[in-house]
């Protein structure tokens, strides 16, 4: 019962936000994750494909041995992924209350360039008050 | 709760053996020259033209009276233009394709929860909407890839279990089997039968 991390994934394939909560798991360089995550792209794509019957969504949840990555795709495109321990019931309503979070806090910001990184207080502050 | 497909692969990154059950989109056979090794299923594996040789009713011969069997040709001998490989309106991508696919999954999937976790450890399985791939990989680097329904247990178990019986019995310690040959899949009757006993009788199969 642990939140490892949340990544935020553009729809073109590009990292735009990354925090670890915790230390479950190691921490890897920023070049690291943008790799991780443009792969997690690609995959998330074929994983659609390959279904064995009709049509199918992208992979919705991930696991390793240690942890898991619950994936949320929106409507637009922008793939919200939180890491957590194998057994982590609220992964689902986690990501649904991130998306609400960065509908008002990002979103809704004139500022903000879309699928550019998330440079945010308001985000980062609601995002540490959600994720404890 | 059903399970739709096996593919077991090499260390060599081929596939060896492929075995599908409920599967409503199947996949179109290989494309001649996909790098599809034989017997790894019958189904799949590119025809040469006048396709489906083996069935044809000329072709029988009756293993108990040795006689050969003569029957009007169902098929026309000479298919029609156009017409010769017909492909339903549901199937999926030619076999050799989705067979790199799914292993390109698979290995992009594996380092990525090595990188993540920092550990030594594997993936595990992912789901989707429609169905969840689970893999078991052996210490010899033998993949073991299950598609089953989406809400089904963990299938590693009944994995170690094809490949601790019928695999070890029928495959590795039959002196008849190249094995890493990169020439041929796993040709066996008796590994096929025998897996096909094995999934048919989960629980979950049905």
């Amino acid at each position: 019962m642990a939140i490892f991390g949340l990544w935020v994934i553009n729809k073109a394939g590009g990292l735009v936000y990354q925090r670890n909560f915790g230390d479950g798991l190691p921490g890897l360089t920023s070049n690291e994750y943008l790799v991780l995550a443009g792969t997690l792209h690609g995959i998330h794509a074929i994983t659609s494909r390959l279904s064995p019957t009709g049509s199918s969504s992208g992979a919705h949840v991930i696991e390793g041995e240690s942890f898991k990555m619950t994936i949320f795709l929106t409507a637009t495109g922008t793939k919200f992924v939180l890491l957590t321990s194998p057994v982590e019931p609220t992964a689902d309503s986690v990501l649904q209350k991130v998306y609400e979070i960065y509908a008002d806090a990002v979103m809704k910001n004139p500022f903000h360039t879309p699928e550019m990184p998330i440079r945010s207080e308001v985000f980062d502050t609601r995002i540490a008050a959600l994720i404890k | 709760m059903t399970i739709y497909s096996l593919y077991i692969y090499d260390r060599h990154c081929a596939c060896v053996y492929y075995h599908d059950w409920h599967r409503t989109k199947p996949p179109r056979v290989a494309n001649e020259g996909g790098g599809i090794l034989p017997a790894v299923s019958h189904q799949i594996y590119p025809r040469k033209d006048g396709a489906a040789l083996d069935t044809n009713p000329r072709n029988t011969l009756m293993s108990s009276s040795g006689i050969i069997v003569a029957v009007n040709d169902e098929v026309p001998r000479t298919p029609l233009p156009g017409a010769t490989q017909q492909v339903p309106a549901n199937a999926g991508l030619p076999f050799d394709e989705e067979a790199k696919l799914v292993y390109g999954v698979v290995l992009s999937l594996r380092n990525m929860v090595k990188k993540i976790s920092g550990k030594d450890e594997g993936f595990v399985n992912y789901r989707t909407s429609t169905y969840k791939l689970h893999l078991y990989e052996t210490l010899s680097g033998y993949k073991f890839i299950m598609l089953s329904d989406p809400n089904a247990d963990s299938l590693r178990f009944v994995m170690r279990q094809i490949y601790a019986g019928p695999f070890l019995e029928y495959v590795v310690r039959n002196p008849l089997t190249q094995m890493d040959s990169k020439e041929s899949g796993i040709d066996n009757e008796y590994f096929r039968t025998s897996i096909d006993r094995m999934i048919r009788g989960l629980s979950v199969f049905n």
